[in-house]
């Protein structure tokens, strides 16, 4: 061995600690708390919405939102486990599940055109208001999966920014789903899936230079 | 000696607690097998530096490395995360030196070596963007020596780099 890489292995040697593990497991606890301090200040702040106990929903409610929960779950394990470095994974689940949530917008502006009217998307006067709640919703998780691959040794930055961003918006617009009371396909598919878009769009570009180690 | 992969990994999770002398051989035999790994994949004179940059991340990310699952992926992936870094960096200062650049010292048999181990990553891009990658990064020629090498103009060559690289680093987790 070269003298240079000695002295440093002499030099790293010495100042070695121990050092707590970083599990994949911490690292999801993680994202679930900070989407149920979400909910939990969301219900403090707007009050969660009619018929969620006694089921009084409409489905495109439920499968709209439940496409979130799992859109969000998947990019969550998804960001945690790229914080640690390894060769052959693909994270293909968030794709898929992406691919899913994309079939409710898509419902939604198929509903438009054979309505033939652009109305129920224009004239939603909630809607804006639900879009940037659902962007605000998203920022503890979102600060939560950073948070991990910043101390975590992501190799695939530009991919882990996106997953965590799509993960933040995903629970953002899922949380803020439950307070909601708006449950019309158009509604949900343009102003509750496009913070996921923006949400993703913001953690690709913005994030990876803030990643690099 | 070198140590097998049960070995390392046991090493390893040791010097997550804190074992200096556990340490001390591991970083041995990441030394070693390192410079293994970067010598068919850099000229050599830049070897000793990519090998302390990883010994260096290996340091400060030890957490991350999980005792369940092997090693040498792990190491791997952080090797290859700092050569794809090695490559933009080489490449930024041959951009701003490109008129005073010196060519890569290494001996025709050592480009040749590099060139032709490069391959697993490589591979995986397309071939414009693999041929201008090795022959500026890798054989150290100019961007007009590579042109006119591949029928190109420089933009091209340029594009190809830029391109090669950010689907390098796309690669880095991905590949096997």
């Amino acid at each position: 061995m070269n003298r240079p890489n000695q002295d440093l292995i002499d030099r790293m040697t010495n100042e070695l600690t121990p050092v707590r593990r970083m599990k994949a497991g911490t690292g999801l606890a993680l994202a679930l708390a900070a989407l149920l301090v979400t909910i939990v200040l969301i219900a403090l702040l707007d009050g969660l919405r009619h018929g969620l106990t006694s089921g009084d929903v409409s489905p495109y409610f439920l499968i709209t939102n439940g496409l979130l929960l799992v859109l969000g779950v998947a990019c969550s394990i998804s960001a945690v486990s790229m914080a640690s470095p390894r060769v052959g994974s693909h994270h293909d689940g968030p794709k898929w599940a992406m691919a899913m949530l994309a079939m409710v917008p898509l419902a939604a502006f198929v509903s438009l055109v054979t309505r033939g009217s652009l109305a129920p998307a224009t004239s939603d006067p909630y809607g804006p208001y639900c879009f940037l709640s659902a962007m605000a919703a998203s920022a503890l998780v979102g600060l939560s999966l950073f948070g991990w691959l910043k101390r975590g040794a992501p190799v695939s930055s530009a991919r882990a920014g996106l997953h965590a961003g799509v993960a933040a918006g995903a629970f953002g617009a899922f949380a803020y789903g439950l307070a909601c009371p708006f449950d019309g396909i158009v509604h949900l598919g343009l102003f509750h899936v496009t913070p996921v878009l923006l949400s993703g769009l913001l953690g690709r570009f913005a994030v990876p230079p803030l990643l690099r180690w | 000696m070198i140590a097998d992969e049960a070995t390392l990994r046991r090493l390893m999770a040791l010097s997550q607690k804190g074992d200096r002398g556990a340490y001390r051989v591991l970083l041995s035999e990441a030394s070693g097998w390192l410079e293994r790994y970067f010598r068919h994949k850099v000229p050599s004179a830049q070897t000793g530096d990519l090998v302390q940059e990883v010994l260096l991340a290996l340091h400060h990310k030890r957490a991350t490395f999980d005792p369940s699952r092997p090693f040498l992926p792990w190491l791997a992936a952080i090797a290859r995360y700092r050569w794809v870094d090695h490559l933009r960096k080489v490449y930024r200062r041959q951009e701003e030196a490109l008129e005073d650049y010196d060519a890569a010292s290494d001996s025709g048999e050592e480009a040749m070596m590099a060139r032709i181990s490069l391959g697993r990553l490589l591979q995986q891009i397309p071939a414009k963007q693999a041929l201008a990658i090795e022959l500026v990064k890798i054989e150290g020629h100019s961007i007009r020596d590579a042109a006119t090498h591949c029928g190109q103009s420089e933009a091209a060559i340029k594009v190809n780099i830029h391109r090669g690289l950010k689907r390098l680093s796309g690669l880095i987790e991905k590949a096997d």
